[in-house]
């Protein structure tokens, strides 16, 4: 077994719905605080400027993975007067599992595979 | 007629047993006088006392610092929302705004789902940012009470003020006339501390209290204390004795 081998097997070593929610679903850092900042304000519906300020980030950066968000299964998109809304989905077994995310957040060692696995997606 | 109760005793009292249902209710103060916490307590004593589901609408301050201030009062905001009786509902003025003005928008549909009957907008001060001029800010917020009252909500909608003590800023949105109570909170400055001060400066078709009272942030809420005695100007910021001008120069009869 190769370094490399042994590196992917380790930071695989997670919880199958975690490792593909965080492959497929959250897999840029924006994402990830977009996410983390759904689920602790979980009944926010907003536009993209005002959403890339709650976030503290640019519009330019944050619309694309908003609307990634959206292809994705995690976040919803309405027009309101014209204006596009983001929030979550409504769905309770997609904000189950965003809430089993960010509660495996908390621990460093996933963390660290989740940071792994976004380095990875981005080359 | 029946009253939507605060909850807040002696508030209530002031209003003459709560405000109008349907009503819009202003709440103005500087920072840290209490107007989230006094519309929060509002919003949860709804619900936990009167059985009334409400909604939080927030433009700036996060849910989450919701959750934490509520929490910190004893009010489980969280506990509340995951039993269907409170939202708390991050969003900005202009997508407010087109929701309400808009048929089966977020708002009605929580509305109509939780048969929600109180909400908090904090603050309205927010909608100046989408308006033009002060006719347009007027108009806009006439609008957005109107709407309210269709959903058959009654509000508490707080509004910054910049002055920490004395004169309120020079206001030119108009809001006041627009609104069916004014609550004014105020620091006041007596002997050497800073205390607070609560006036209900209008309540629309109904008598109200005229004094002006103190009342304190205690660990579990907003409570309003008796009415300043022996002080006068307590809405300049810098209150005085009462009587300590009659005393020194009417009472004093003529020398010799």
């Amino acid at each position: 077994m190769t370094n490399d081998d042994f590196t992917a097997k380790l930071m695989n070593d997670m919880d199958p719905r975690l490792l593909d929610f965080v492959k497929v679903r959250v897999n840029t850092f924006i994402k990830w605080d977009l996410v983390r900042f759904f689920h602790e304000n979980p009944h926010t519906a907003d536009s993209v400027e005002n959403i890339a300020k709650y976030a503290g980030r640019n519009p330019i950066a944050v619309k694309p993975e908003l609307d990634e968000l959206v292809e994705a299964g995690v976040m919803q998109k309405q027009t309101i007067g014209g204006i596009p809304v983001y929030r979550l989905v409504d769905d309770k077994e997609m904000r189950r599992l965003i809430g089993e995310f960010i509660a495996a957040c908390e621990d460093r060692h996933f963390r660290v595979k989740a940071v792994y696995h976004i380095i990875r997606g981005m080359r | 007629m029946e009253r939507v109760r605060t909850g807040i005793q002696r508030l209530d009292d002031m209003l003459r047993g709560g405000f109008l249902p349907q009503s819009a209710n202003l709440v103005e103060g500087a920072p840290g006088t209490g107007k989230s916490t006094l519309g929060m307590q509002f919003i949860y004593n709804g619900i936990t006392l009167y059985n009334e589901p409400g909604l939080i609408v927030t433009f700036e301050e996060f849910p989450q610092q919701y959750y934490r201030d509520a929490a910190s009062f004893g009010w489980d905001f969280k506990a509340l929302e995951d039993q269907g009786k409170l939202r708390v509902i991050m969003t900005s003025p202009e997508v407010s705004k087109q929701d309400l003005e808009s048929v089966g928008g977020m708002i009605e549909t929580m509305v109509a789902e939780m048969g929600v009957r109180r909400i908090l907008v904090d603050s309205l001060s927010h909608f100046e940012r989408i308006a033009e001029d002060s006719y347009e800010l007027r108009d806009i917020q006439y609008k957005f009470i109107n709407a309210l009252k269709r959903e058959g909500l009654t509000s508490i909608l707080t509004r910054e003020s910049f002055a920490l003590f004395g004169q309120s800023d020079d206001a030119e949105d108009g809001i006041a006339f627009l609104v069916d109570s004014y609550i004014l909170l105020r620091y006041v400055e007596i002997d050497s501390a800073v205390r607070k001060a609560l006036l209900v400066l209008k309540l629309r078709g109904s008598e109200h209290d005229k004094d002006i009272r103190q009342y304190e942030i205690t660990p579990t809420g907003i409570e309003v204390q008796a009415k300043f005695k022996g002080r006068e100007g307590i809405m300049s910021g810098s209150p005085r004795m009462a009587g300590a001008f009659e005393d020194a120069f009417v009472k004093k009869g003529p020398k010799g």
